[in-house]
């Protein structure tokens, strides 16, 4: 007897947050829609099944960087925000938190990510925009790539490298930092590394968006760029370099918006996001390093290299060290 | 007549100034607050900030020798094409019109990208073909160069100049030119001392336009000025706003300003240059034809060279956007990359929901956006020519102010005054966003072309008992045709390719092609932008060739 009441006891613990669930899932369902602002790539799919799984539309407003935190408050401030779920690298997400245009919402999807993953109650971290350097397979051999980070400053990479403008484009002022903090052991010898790519003269570019063409092409050999335009662009002849330090990246957090339309889809659309369906589509399809334990984009190597989020840097150092480097890179 | 002509200039004025200075007083009070929107405490750290800063000077340098060659280069080019379509025998006139306004239609950023892969120093396609020729080490010429930005913008802002310069070239009175050879002028000295001359208005106002557009320009500068360090106004803007997450516009507002009053004062000077207009009138009561000049032996030669001119500036960055449509990945011609053509970029583009809803709304502002354009715009072209007033001044001056803006900034100052009105994130917004900016299109064909019609004939049939707006349907409008035609089809072009404004104010429901186009280029996907880019080319061929045979009709049942 006592055995039949414990395991009902069980069956009732386990079925209560189901039922929660579906008590969300119907609110959500009569809320209608989720509206999911971000600028990433090729997450239409995601947005398809949430819809589909869910029966809550999903849309996707997709909002340049440059003018996201922009609208974000814009909207905001006259009351207009539309808004339900928020995505951005970590650094725009804290800047609007600190601008109360967050809610807290903890999701339990993310319950196997790793802790540190976990800011605070707001911001949930789920992937690193990570960066490496890509080159053309069929023009470089693999064993002629570089090996470690300092070989791009080697003469035979000279005119051959293009990457995004270091004076402006903040992730590439951030990696750039990052290699700093986390790759060499004294500034001196970063410094030198930076005066050695730099009298490479690398073509720069505006962001990491133009970097794959040119080498694809043959215009150029290698660039900083990412890992995820081999999946992307492919049948393109692009690989990376398996250089021995960490890949490292901004990392990318999702959040709900504190005066959200819709939010209960919004929450519902968390967890769909962060569900292992959806990480495992967003490192399959766009190539993104996710999060969510034992997931890997399809790229040869990636899962044994170490890739690590570089700490957020404020606007604030983004443009004192953009202005460094502009003097570095001599970008006029 | 004084006194309607007095309120259609101020209900002109009030129209167009809702339109155009709302943003705009955004933008200022954007420039004055502190933190990231229009409404915070005063301050003028950034004014200090941005005109304090020791690299903004070399920078103004280069952006003044950038606005004024490539608007210098586009202006002659257009004389050149519109002098020999719209006076002269040379064959196939229709097509040469078609071919000399096609930059138009390409989105700025493809247009600029396909120069990059044919002039680029490592492996761009002219360049490998001269080494070859030529037997050389390096590369002859280098795409990323302040000449090579001056060309590529020269030819983006040409059918602009063209579209300005022809229409009054078609309205010329023979009479002036036979005048100059009775008198003993030859062909040159009849152009230059006669032609040319009369063309003033027109000839000022494309260039005025092309050195307003390419201080707005940042297509250009980004993917030609960037990679070659030339740095002009636009990319110094983007530097500004793009470093670091939370984006100042106010600060990139203050930088603009000086541009803003740059254009106004282009204008005010534009206005003193063309003050007596009576001298530019070609067409009075008197009665007038075009004629066409015979060029003789001239006229394969002359056809030939704009053939060639043709070919190399339109047709091969267009054949170039057509290959990377239909090869997997950005490639060199070779015969791997032509075994490995497939449709598969159209596909994905023309099975694309949100690709195919960007195409419908695209067309739709294009269409409705460019008639509601032109209507307003042959009343304020009207006020502005034939009503010489300070406030007719005035009028002008209110419709460059958001064209006058640098494009990067001028939607964000549209998203703060819409976000205060139900219009937001509508496609209304879209629409009266578009005509506010690009009004000029619109009123810059028809000034020209009013200002060569005589006052005479709206006199005579004021006389003969019509009412103005008698007289406007009746005589003035069958006039101006040919201006009509080119503001609509400037109009149609510019909203089928608008990024500027789209890229802040569409959201999902109201995607527009060149919104889509960017999203593309972001995620590098050159061949879907590519195939959508010449869909967006095709639209826009449509809708001039429409345009075209329309104007062509209204001609001749006005017989």
């Amino acid at each position: 007897m006592k055995k039949l009441l414990a395991a009902l006891c069980v069956l009732c613990a386990a079925a209560q947050p189901q039922a929660q669930d579906k008590a969300q899932l119907d609110k959500a369902r009569a809320e209608g829609k989720a509206s999911f602002y971000a600028n990433i790539t090729a997450v239409e799919p995601i947005i398809k099944a949430f819809t589909a799984d869910t029966g809550v539309t999903g849309e996707y407003t997709r909002i340049s960087t440059s003018k996201f935190v922009a609208t974000m408050i814009t909207e905001f401030e006259a009351g207009k925000l539309m808004a339900d779920v928020v995505q951005a690298p970590l650094p725009v997400l804290d800047l609007l938190k600190d601008k109360s245009v967050l809610a807290s919402y903890r999701s339990p999807a993310a319950a196997g990510y790793p802790e540190w993953t976990r800011k605070d109650d707001k911001v949930q971290i789920f992937g690193i925009e990570y960066v490496a350097l890509i080159y053309n397979k069929e023009k470089v051999k693999a064993a002629d790539a570089p090996k470690r980070y300092e070989d791009l400053t080697l003469p035979k990479w000279k005119d051959k490298i293009v990457m995004p403008n270091p004076a402006n484009h903040a992730t590439t002022i951030s990696w750039l930092v990052g290699l700093k903090e986390n790759v060499f052991k004294t500034e001196a010898e970063w410094r030198t590394f930076l005066q050695g790519l730099a009298a490479n003269k690398p073509m720069f570019v505006a962001s990491f968006g133009p970097t794959p063409a040119p080498i694809e092409s043959g215009e150029k050999l290698i660039a900083i760029s990412m890992p995820k335009y081999i999946v992307t662009k492919a049948p393109a002849p692009l690989d990376w370099a398996r250089v021995s330090q960490p890949l490292m990246g901004t990392p990318r957090a999702i959040a709900v918006a504190s005066k959200a339309p819709h939010p209960a889809a919004a929450r519902a659309f968390i967890d769909y996001w962060l569900s292992k369906k959806s990480m495992e589509m967003l490192a399959k399809d766009v190539g993104e390093y996710v999060l969510a334990p034992g997931i890997y984009p399809p790229i040869d190597g990636i899962k044994e290299a170490k890739v690590i989020a570089i700490r957020e840097l404020s606007d604030a150092e983004i443009q004192k060290w953009g202005a460094e480097f502009k003097k570095i890179f001599d970008v006029k | 007549m004084n006194s309607s002509r007095t309120k259609l200039t101020w209900l002109l004025i009030a129209i167009v100034g809702a339109l155009t200075v709302c943003p705009v007083v955004m933008l200022v009070l954007g420039s004055f607050s502190e933190g990231l929107t229009a409404f915070g405490h005063f301050t003028v750290d950034k004014y200090v900030a941005a005109y304090t800063d020791p690299g903004f000077y070399e920078v103004m340098v280069n952006t003044g020798i950038f606005v004024l060659a490539s608007s210098l280069l586009s202006t002659l080019l257009a004389i050149f094409l519109a002098y020999l379509n719209t006076r002269t025998d040379i064959p196939f006139k229709f097509l040469f019109k078609i071919i000399s306004i096609i930059p138009m239609m390409i989105p700025h950023l493809l247009f600029a990208v396909s120069w990059a892969l044919l002039l680029n120093p490592s492996n761009g396609l002219i360049n490998l073909g001269l080494k070859e020729a030529f037997g050389l080490d390096s590369a002859p010429l280098n795409i990323y160069s302040m000449w090579g930005m001056i060309l590529v913008e020269g030819l983006l802002d040409l059918p602009i100049a063209y579209l300005i310069i022809a229409p009054a070239m078609a309205s010329f009175d023979v009479a002036l030119e036979e005048s100059s050879r009775v008198c003993g002028a030859g062909t040159w000295r009849t152009l230059l001392r006669i032609t040319l001359p009369v063309l003033r208005p027109a000839i000022l106002a494309a260039f005025i336009l092309g050195v307003v557009r390419s201080l707005a320009s940042f297509a250009v500068p980004s993917v030609i000025g960037m990679p070659g360090r030339v740095h002009v106004l636009a990319t110094y803007l983007y530097e500004m706003i793009a470093t670091g997450f939370a984006t100042d516009y106010g600060k990139a507002a203050a930088v603009g300003m000086s541009v803003l009053v740059a254009s106004v004062t282009l204008i005010v000077v534009y206005r003193a240059l063309t003050a007596e207009s009576e001298k530019f009138v070609t067409i009075s009561s008197r009665g007038f034809r075009p004629s066409v000049i015979e060029l003789g032996t001239a006229r394969m030669p002359l056809f030939g060279l704009v053939g060639l001119l043709s070919l190399v500036l339109i047709v091969l960055p267009v054949a170039v956007l057509m290959y990377t449509s239909l090869v997997p990945y950005s490639m060199v011609p070779s015969a791997k990359a032509f075994s490995m053509m497939s449709l598969k970029h159209w596909s994905d583009v023309l099975n694309d929901p949100i690709s195919l809803l960007s195409l419908k709304n695209s067309l739709f502002l294009a269409v409705v956006g460019a008639t509601l354009g032109v209507i307003l715009s042959v009343f304020v072209a009207y006020v502005i020519v034939k009503v010489k007033t300070r406030a007719a001044g005035i009028l002008e001056s209110l419709s460059y102010l958001s064209f006058s803006f640098p494009g990067i900034v001028i939607g964000v100052g549209f998203m703060w005054f819409f976000v205060q009105t139900p219009l937001y994130a509508t496609i209304w917004a879209l629409l009266l966003g578009y005509i506010a900016t690009y009004l000029p299109y619109g009123i810059r064909p028809m000034s020209s072309a009013f200002i060569q019609i005589h006052s005479h004939l709206e006199e005579s049939s004021l006389v003969c008992g019509a009412s103005p707006l008698t007289t406007m349907r009746r005589i003035i409008v069958p006039l101006l045709i040919p201006g009509i035609v080119s503001g609509w089809i400037l109009m149609a072009s510019m909203f089928v390719r608008e990024l500027t404004l789209s890229v802040v104010l569409s959201r999902p429901g109201t995607e527009v092609l060149a919104v889509q186009i960017l999203r593309f280029s972001e995620d590098g996907l050159w061949g879907k932008l590519s195939a959508l880019g010449i869909v967006m080319i095709l639209i826009s061929t449509t809708l001039v060739v429409m345009a075209t045979l329309v104007g062509n009709r209204f001609k001749a049942v006005q017989g």
